[in-house]
């Protein structure tokens, strides 16, 4: 086992043992989970700009596709969250293929513009289809997650009854800290796979990976696919975590504070967007509580992140982990070629 | 009623159009989409009434003094914050500009407040209200006028200076090959100062009419108003200055026609949904140059 899968394996433990310990607190729990659902996110929209290196300004649209999934199957339908995670993430997925299939052909800022325009029509719907999302109002009363094994005791013991609802943070945290996990390692794989690095191919230059028979379009449309899914996983949770959805809470500047994450931690790296999620929550919840100490009115917060984005834009434009050049490298097969090349041709290789 | 919703479009239109120059001439020499820019609009309008109402400057003057500091301010922007990035890759400058406008935006909810404020009625001329046509149903107002007058002898003027003079030669030089006309002997960075200042004044101007037209501004009217003008100069062919014009134009008609007779509650979407359309049949819009895409 490397070093780093053993911190990793011992960050897990002590995270996971955190609500236990007497220095458990609500509110870090809260901050904690909402740190875990930017993690999810930050990985998620990575694949777009980072692995394939297209700009995607309206991630925050499927985030918010996903939530309302969620929350309306879960308030018109009852539905299990264990049900509605994978529906959610399929419906963003969907609409993922169903907006990149024709728009991925274009480069560059094009397709970011196109991205752009898809999320907000995404919150003008929510805003405006008040038969379905109550608009403006929100969507109150959504249930949290709960386990229900009762159907498995009735049959052991008839005496038993294995409900259990989520209360309180601690569940919600621990579940989190799963849901990271999982999209961590579906990050890793994905990335030293055919998949990945037929993505670094065509990111690095698309001419020559369609010489080598890449399909282009196709692992575009796949690469949106996936990022728009996990983006509708997060807002699944997210949904029957705040057990409250309002349109407003998919606006633009989720999608640029998400972005930010990924560009901060540096494209492409996936340990650099958890690092990314963790520091720009963290600096809202300190701006949060500085800037009114300092006798200045809340909303100065957002006057304060624009202008820590163009500062770090400024002095650190590759981020604080650039390091797009060795992600996928890893693979043994790559290391051994590379071996290989070096051997044969001395220290040029 | 057709016909009053179509002076009513073509009065935004032209508005969108005047923003929408700002976007395409700063997307033809630097290749960045300003989010900004709907800022220094909202700027605009809250300088051209604190001019007035703070100083006592009569209207007109007013309007020509917030032009100069937007621009002022436009200068200034590209030059703290676009400038050192020029070499770096381009999501970087991208995500300056979105931080600059969300920074731009809270300052001015700090400075003047975040409720929608009235414009100085007092200070606006008592005959811009008065009807100055009547064509059947058609009202049209002197202040309507004014907004035609204003726009497109603005939008001839830009004409001019882009055509016909040196540094009009040497913006549309640079959005075709920024080196050879550095090696040309262009001052690259004076271009882009004047790119800037010109659009920014534009920009300052369309936010002024607003104010004075909806008799209202808030801090985040940059907002809406700037996708819109980019949508429209996406739909006239990003990097054309007569392509935003015509898709501003274009695009408040279509707007007005579709909140008329479709549904009102989707009047921003329609902007979004052109932009979409536009982009997946024709990315080069109605004027633009056809993209070459290498892959």
């Amino acid at each position: 086992m490397s070093k780093g899968k053993l911190y990793l394996l011992l960050g897990a433990l002590v995270a996971l043992a955190y609500p236990f310990t007497p220095l458990a607190s609500d509110y870090v729990l809260h901050v904690a989970v909402l740190v875990m659902i930017y993690m999810v996110l930050a990985m998620g929209l990575n694949i777009v700009p980072g692995f394939c290196g297209l700009l995607d300004l309206g991630f925050v649209g499927f985030y918010g596709i996903g939530a309302y999934t969620a929350g309306l199957l879960t308030v018109h339908y009852g539905l299990s969250f264990w049900a509605i995670v994978p529906l959610a993430a399929l419906n963003g997925a969907l609409w993922g293929v169903l907006l990149g299939a024709p728009t991925l052909r274009l480069t560059g800022d094009y397709f970011a513009i196109v991205t752009f325009g898809f999320s907000e029509l995404v919150v003008l719907f929510l805003t405006n289809e008040i038969w379905l999302t109550r608009g403006p109002l929100g969507l109150p009363g959504i249930d949290p997650i709960s386990i229900d094994l009762s159907w498995l005791s009735s049959l052991l013991n008839p005496a038993w009854d294995w409900y259990y609802e989520f209360d309180g943070e601690t569940p919600y945290y621990l579940l989190a800290i799963v849901l990271v996990l999982g999209v961590y390692w579906m990050m890793g794989r994905l990335e030293d796979s055919r998949l990945g690095r037929a993505w670094f191919a065509l990111r690095e230059d698309p001419l020559a990976a369609a010489s080598c028979g890449v399909n282009i379009l196709l692992y575009k449309v796949i690469a949106f696919g996936i990022s728009a899914a996990i983006g509708a996983t997060a807002g699944s949770f997210f949904a029957r975590w705040t057990l409250f959805l309002s349109p407003d809470m998919f606006k633009f500047w989720e999608s640029f504070l998400v972005l930010c994450m990924v560009v901060l931690g540096g494209l492409a790296n996936i340990q650099g967007a958890l690092v990314g999620a963790i520091i720009l929550v963290a600096l809202g919840e300190v701006l949060r509580t500085v800037l009114p100490a300092l006798g200045l009115p809340a909303e100065t917060r957002f006057l304060a992140y624009g202008l820590i984005m163009i500062l770090i834009m400024r002095f650190k434009p590759k981020g604080f982990f650039p390091a797009i050049a060795t992600s996928g490298l890893s693979n043994p097969v790559i290391v051994r070629l590379r071996k290989r090349l070096a051997e044969q041709y001395g220290a040029k290789g | 009623m057709l016909e009053q919703q179509l002076v009513n479009g073509l009065t935004l239109g032209v508005i969108y159009a005047l923003i929408a120059v700002g976007y395409t001439m700063v997307y033809g020499v630097i290749e960045l989409i300003n989010f900004a820019h709907g800022e220094i609009y909202m700027f605009g309008a809250f300088f051209c009434t604190t001019f007035i109402g703070a100083m006592g400057v009569p209207f007109y003057l007013a309007i020509i003094l917030a032009m100069a500091a937007a621009s002022l301010m436009g200068v200034l922007i590209e030059y703290v914050a676009y400038k050192p990035l020029r070499s770096s890759h381009r999501l970087a400058v991208l995500i300056t500009a979105i931080g600059m406008s969300i920074f731009l935006q809270n300052l001015a909810m700090i400075i003047w407040g975040s409720r929608p404020r009235p414009f100085i009625q007092e200070a606006v001329p008592a005959y811009l209200s008065e009807t100055a046509v009547r064509l059947g149903d058609v009202t049209l107002t002197w202040l309507h006028v004014f907004i035609f007058a204003v726009t497109f002898s603005m939008m001839i003027g830009l004409n001019l200076i882009i055509n016909r003079t040196k540094i009009g030669t040497a913006m549309r030089a640079l959005a075709q090959n920024r080196t050879a006309a550095q090696l040309m002997g262009i001052n690259v960075n004076a271009v882009i100062s004047f790119t800037f200042a010109l659009g920014s004044s534009l920009g300052a101007m369309a936010g002024i009419l607003v104010a004075v037209y909806y008799n209202s501004m808030y801090p985040t009217m940059g907002y809406v108003a700037g996708v819109k003008a980019f949508a429209a100069a996406v739909l006239g062919g990003i990097g054309s200055v007569p392509g935003a014009m015509l898709g501003g134009i274009v695009l408040g008609v279509a707007e007005a026609l579709g909140a008329g007779y479709v549904s009102s509650l989707y009047r921003d979407g329609v902007a979004y949904a052109v932009m979409i359309a536009v982009i997946i049949f024709r990315p080069s819009g109605i004027l633009g140059k056809a993209v070459v895409d290498k892959a």
